[in-house]
């Protein structure tokens, strides 16, 4: 008796954990269906594109809305909602849209959302982080249905890379999480705020419809579940969401295969140039030589990053390429450091030569990286303390000036204006990121000239001069760009891994039957 | 009753008033700037100013903290910097789930804790106590952080029973609900252990079983009861807890409650959140609290509010 009712005690278990579980023991994955489940490790504040910052809104806004146009791996300029354009003169663009473009609600698309959509930004009302790009734009003008004229107050370079925003419908208001329609690829079905996005494909697309349906984006903020989600098959793409530590166990699943290609988030370590002892170059430069950055990106990176030479990353189309290497040097560091007047007081002995403080956020890879170079700094003799800060803090203390040394990561650098933004005299804080107070005549000049010329072949050769300035005075040391690490279902293809982490070619994506998918 | 009920409810207000109070201020006084965090660096300095006049960050702190009370006390808690989402709709979306989690982990811990601490206490010092008492240890020695991944890797992947993370269907729900009720569970347990253990020894459960009752019984029909008190108090205490979210647990499942919630407010600085969402914890947890403290007259007709 007691043996059937233990029997019946164990079937209701089972039974009960099969109800409770919504596919039971023979779950489908998402890949036998045909749907694709990517996971992001955030979710996105806004995915408005008037409004949206983060990087996870801007991935999900590259499928589901179409901009004037798009920009290839190297910078360059290709043709979305407009078939073309033309620079009348260094301050009037025009741009033709192509015919027949719609939204999702099946409304055709014309100038006059175009028109809306920038002059929504640039109405002070509606409080869009994005108006300062916007700032030249005199006038915009719709002589008809398919013509979209840009007047500029003065000529402004980097106009045409922020010309790579989702147009939204004429008079669309900005409603919290609703996002808004739009005229890319994949319509949004349902946005569950932090959990996760569904998209169905839009069969009226005007680059031609998607060829996977269904595309689910997860927001995974947990590394340890993102890996065991592409164990399981739940998730099967994952673009930089795996710790280097993770990638061989994922591996070991043979259903997943791994991808790497070059990265252009580019981290650095910046220096207060306020602060008596960074003030000196020498000091600085010999800081830079006494970190061992190779030894870094084979061991905590794993080698998934490049070393660094410039805030550019060396696809790009103004990166130059005769940046003359920094390599680790010891021996050089501590010669700098007595040419600067700071005499070791004990040789190898403990008493530094000076002491100095390092923040970083509390990401456990970027304290384990501070870790090391603390340790190489405090080998030439400079003691380093570190503070590991909660990320509202440490950015606040950064834009205050109130650090000596920091490192954080330079993401989605579209057009080389970054330099004025970062090393402008003009541009410390409040104004902008010139957050170490660097100062150089020069550099303001060619920063100021980079941005109003308008041939390609001239800015980078302004551009060329300021890397090399800069790559002598180090106002900040680049370390390393992350490589771009794609991990796949076996079975899909067709995703273009690009520098900037772009989500554009998911529409191009299909997965491999039979025997193909075991190639 | 109704006039303990009534200065029960007047006390509860200088004990929210206090704890927004302090929250207001802690949150103004960390560095952190909602303006920059919300226009990005790259907004002029004008900009940033005309922002900060709108959201009237540029007011004293005294005016702000007054404005949020004379909000508060109209019901208005603000708008969201972040969403630009009114804050009750923010909380509102997101108290479901907190409270679907939290009534689950509850019932987990609840479903563990009473046989085992019955077991327990019944057969004190024998290998079944011993046993009990190891996974007692056991399931508070676990942090959440370990024991998620740890369900996930042997009920998701390995038996492939549950969905490894996400929130919508009951599959979701059993494993963030197993991982934080286990550590409650094991301080019920303990707790009611030990209680039983008194009471067991009384006199009226001596003479319970003098009456021919059976040893089970009498423990669970009389010493139980008895038992429950100091038990309910912890449990108010868990389920203020439980409310008020599990960060980690919740950001492990991708559970999207109010502990994540507040945190990612934090992060954004953005004010009149925090202030709401740590509203609403104070007042689920004095309101819990509230709820003991009545239960305690269900449970012994002897204790009376006057």
């Amino acid at each position: 008796m007691a043996d059937v009712k233990d029997r019946l005690a164990s079937a209701l278990l089972l039974a009960a954990i099969a109800a409770a579980s919504p596919t039971g023991c023979s779950q489908r994955m998402p890949a036998d269906s045909g749907e694709l489940v990517i996971a992001f490790p955030g979710a996105p504040v806004s995915i408005d594109p008037r409004l949206s910052t983060d990087a996870y809104g801007t991935q999900i806004l590259q499928m589901t809305h179409a901009s004037l146009i798009r920009m290839d791996a190297a910078g360059n300029p290709l043709p979305d909602l407009a078939e073309g354009f033309e620079a009348r003169s260094p301050t009037e663009v025009v741009f033709r849209l192509r015919d027949g473009v719609r939204f999702h609600d099946g409304r055709e698309l014309t100038s006059a959302d175009v028109r809306d959509t920038f002059a929504w930004i640039l109405n002070p009302r509606n409080r869009s982080p994005h108006r300062s790009t916007y700032e030249t734009i005199r006038e915009i003008e719709t002589p008809d249905s398919r013509t979209v004229v840009f007047r500029l107050s003065e000529p402004f370079a980097p106009f045409l890379a922020g010309m790579v925003r989702g147009i939204v419908p004429a008079g669309t208001r900005a409603a919290g999480y609703s996002p808004p329609i739009g005229a890319g690829p994949y319509r949004v079905d349902d946005y569950e705020q932090d959990t996760a996005i569904r998209l169905s494909r839009f069969e009226g697309y005007h680059g031609g419809a998607a060829r996977i349906e269904q595309v689910v984006v997860k927001f995974l903020p947990d590394s340890n579940v993102r890996f065991l989600e592409l164990k399981k098959g739940s998730v099967n793409l994952v673009l930089n969401g795996v710790e280097p530590d993770l990638i061989p166990a994922v591996l070991e699943n043979g259903n997943l295969v791994m991808e790497e290609a070059p990265g252009s988030n580019v981290s650095y370590l910046g220096f207060n140039l306020r602060d008596p002892f960074l003030s000196d170059a020498r000091v600085r430069r010999a800081i830079a030589l006494a970190i061992d950055r190779e030894a870094i990106a084979r061991t905590l990176w794993k080698g998934h990053a490049d070393l660094a030479d410039s805030l550019l990353a060396p696809g790009f189309w103004a990166h130059d390429d005769k940046i003359p290497p920094l390599r680790y040097d010891p021996a050089a560091a501590r010669r700098l450091l007595e040419a600067a007047g700071y005499r070791d007081p004990d040789g190898d002995g403990p008493k530094p030569r000076f002491r100095l403080t390092y923040k970083t956020s509390q990401n456990e890879l970027r304290r384990r990286i501070a870790a090391v170079i603390q340790e190489e700094l405090r080998q030439a003799g400079i003691a380093v303390e570190i503070q590991s800060l909660e990320w509202g803090t440490f950015f606040s203390d950064i834009r205050k000036g109130n650090f000596q040394l920091y490192s954080l990561t330079w993401v989605g650098i579209a057009d080389p204006d970054i330099y004025h933004y970062a090393f402008h005299s003009g541009q410390t804080p409040p104004e902008g990121a010139n957050r170490g107070g660097y100062r150089n005549p020069e550099v303001d000049r060619l920063v100021t000239e980079g941005r109003r010329e308008t041939s390609r072949e001239k800015r980078k050769k302004i551009y060329g001069k300021v890397q090399q300035i800069l790559s002598r005075d180090l106002p900040v040391f680049p370390l390393w760009i992350n490589r771009n690490i794609l991990v796949r279902d076996r079975r899909l293809t067709g995703f273009v891994i690009t520098p900037d982490e772009d989500y554009a070619s998911v529409k191009e994506m299909t997965f491999r039957k039979g025997k193909e998918a075991g190639k | 009753m109704r006039r303990y009920l009534f200065s029960r409810l007047r006390q509860m207000v200088p004990v929210v008033l206090g704890v927004v109070t302090v929250v207001f201020l802690l949150i103004h006084l960390i560095p952190g700037d909602p303006v920059e965090i919300m226009l990005g660096e790259s907004a002029l300095a004008a900009q940033k100013e005309e922002l900060r006049r709108e959201l009237r960050l540029d007011r004293p702190l005294a005016v702000q903290y007054g404005d949020f009370l004379l909000g508060m006390a109209k019901g208005d808690l603000g708008t969201s910097f972040r969403s630009r989402e009114p804050v009750l709709r923010e909380i509102l979306r997101r108290v479901p789930a907190t409270l679907l989690l939290s009534a689950a982990s509850m019932t987990v811990a609840l479903c563990i804790a009473f046989p085992l601490g019955i077991v327990s206490a019944m057969r004190q010092h024998t290998f079944l106590d011993h046993l009990c008492g190891f996974l007692a240890m056991l399931g508070l020695s676990m942090p959440n952080f370990w024991l998620g991944p740890l369900l996930i890797l042997i009920f998701s992947i390995g038996l492939g029973l549950f969905p490894v993370s996400g929130y919508g269907t009951a599959g979701h729900l059993v494993l963030p609900a197993v991982t934080m009720g286990t550590g409650m569970a094991a301080i019920l347990m303990r707790m009611l252990r030990s209680q039983l253990l008194e009471e067991i020894r009384q006199d009226y459960v001596r003479a319970a079983s003098a009456r021919g009752l059976s040893r089970r019984a009498a423990v669970v029909r009389h010493a139980l009861a008895n038992s429950l008190i100091p038990v309910l108090t912890v449990m108010g205490l868990q389920v203020g807890a439980l409310l008020s979210g599990s960060i980690i647990t919740e950001t492990i499942f991708s559970w999207p409650g109010v502990g994540r919630l507040t945190i990612q407010a934090i992060d954004a600085r953005d004010y009149p959140l925090v202030q709401g969402c740590i509203l609403f914890i104070a007042l689920c947890t004095v309101a819990v609290n509230l709820l003991t403290d009545l239960l305690y007259s269900r449970l012994d007709p002897r204790i009376r509010y006057e």
